[in-house]
């Protein structure tokens, strides 16, 4: 059973892209939702701040999400963190490199709602069974 | 020239600075004159002048864009609790009746659950009319696409103009080898054309490609 209180971070740097991922959460009936303008911004907020997962854009400025990805595997303290990548990249390369950088799953934009759910109870559901 | 100027920095190494500077000069002085030998001096100025314009443009774009986002969520804000009420109110009637069906027989009971469904059924109209007025902003909000289309295909006729002129000048300037060289890059955003082989059109190629690699 997935906990729906769990805290969630939504880096993107822009801002009604932040309230739509937003919106689609709360209407999953995810409220502990906050959210970061783009990848530094989404590490400081990460450091401390018991987040449970993570969804993010690819592009974006200071730090992009990729970049994000990396330094989070690379901390001891947040390494475990489940990551979802939002991004208009479509190209197979950042795929693959979204994945080889620990990603739990990717998903293209334009999206729907239900996309967003089956993503995020696949990672969930994976990560019951890796856990139990 | 270029013969003298050489031989000059040979003879004189202390005046490296000079000596390259003056060759910057020719250099430029030479490709100005080439370009006005081809004809191409108007056009990349031409050129020149429609980056600043374009810029004006584009960030039009993003900011009604962005405006026209907002106000739809905005509205749908205003008219989510709305429609939530109705809804609930409507069950918590309905679940009354069920009540009172299963035992008919408290007259005051039903008397008070009859005023209240009709008070509700009084105020049905002017809520539904609340949350489509909030329907009409989000229809209204729509507009950007108008604006932006008429901004955006004017931005075409620009870039179209650029890349023609400084495409002809690529060309005639660089090293063949180097002219089947795309930049290779991992933030290209959108694709914007579709039929790109080295990318997926939809979710389910993502999801396809990620099994593949075993992810």
């Amino acid at each position: 059973m997935i906990d729906k209180s769990i805290k969630i971070l939504v880096v993107d740097d822009f801002p009604t892209m932040r309230r739509i991922v937003r919106n689609l959460l709360k209407e999953l009936e995810f409220h502990n939702v906050d959210e970061a303008e783009d990848g530094a911004a989404g590490i400081e907020k990460l450091r401390g701040g018991n987040f449970g997962f993570v969804v993010s854009d690819w592009n974006m400025p200071n730090m992009d999400g990729l970049t994000m990805l990396q330094t989070i595997r690379a901390d001891p303290e947040l390494k475990k963190l489940p990551v979802l990548m939002v991004t208009a990249e479509a190209k197979k390369e950042n795929i693959v490199a979204a994945a080889q950088a620990g990603a739990n799953g990717y998903v293209v934009k334009p999206f729907t709602a239900a996309t967003l759910e089956e993503k995020l109870t696949k990672i969930f559901e994976k990560l019951a069974k890796e856990a139990a | 020239m270029s013969q003298n100027t050489a031989a000059a920095a040979v003879a004189e190494p202390a005046n490296t600075t000079e000596e390259l500077l003056g060759r910057i000069g020719q250099l430029t002085r030479q490709l100005r004159e080439g370009l006005r030998e081809l004809g191409l001096d108007k056009q990349v100025a031409r050129a020149a002048q429609a980056i600043p314009d374009a810029r004006d443009r584009l960030s039009y774009v993003a900011a009604t864009t962005e405006r026209a986002a907002h106000r739809a969520l905005n509205a749908i804000d205003v008219a989510q609790p709305l429609q939530e009420a109705l809804s609930t109110d409507a069950k918590g009637l309905s679940k009354r009746w069920d009540e009172w069906f299963k035992n008919p027989i408290e007259l005051d009971h039903a008397r008070e659950l009859v005023l209240d469904t009709r008070g509700y059924l009084d105020g049905v109209p002017e809520r539904a009319s609340a949350i489509n007025s909030q329907l009409m902003e989000i229809l209204m909000a729509q507009d950007f696409q108008d604006l932006t289309g008429q901004v955006i295909k004017k931005m075409m006729e620009v870039v179209n103009d650029v890349e023609t002129q400084l495409l002809q000048v690529l060309i005639d300037n660089s090293a063949p080898e180097k002219r089947h060289e795309a930049a290779q890059s991992l933030q290209n955003g959108p694709q914007v054309k579709p039929g790109n082989p080295d990318a997926v059109t939809d979710q389910a190629q993502v999801d396809d490609l990620l099994e593949s690699l075993g992810f």
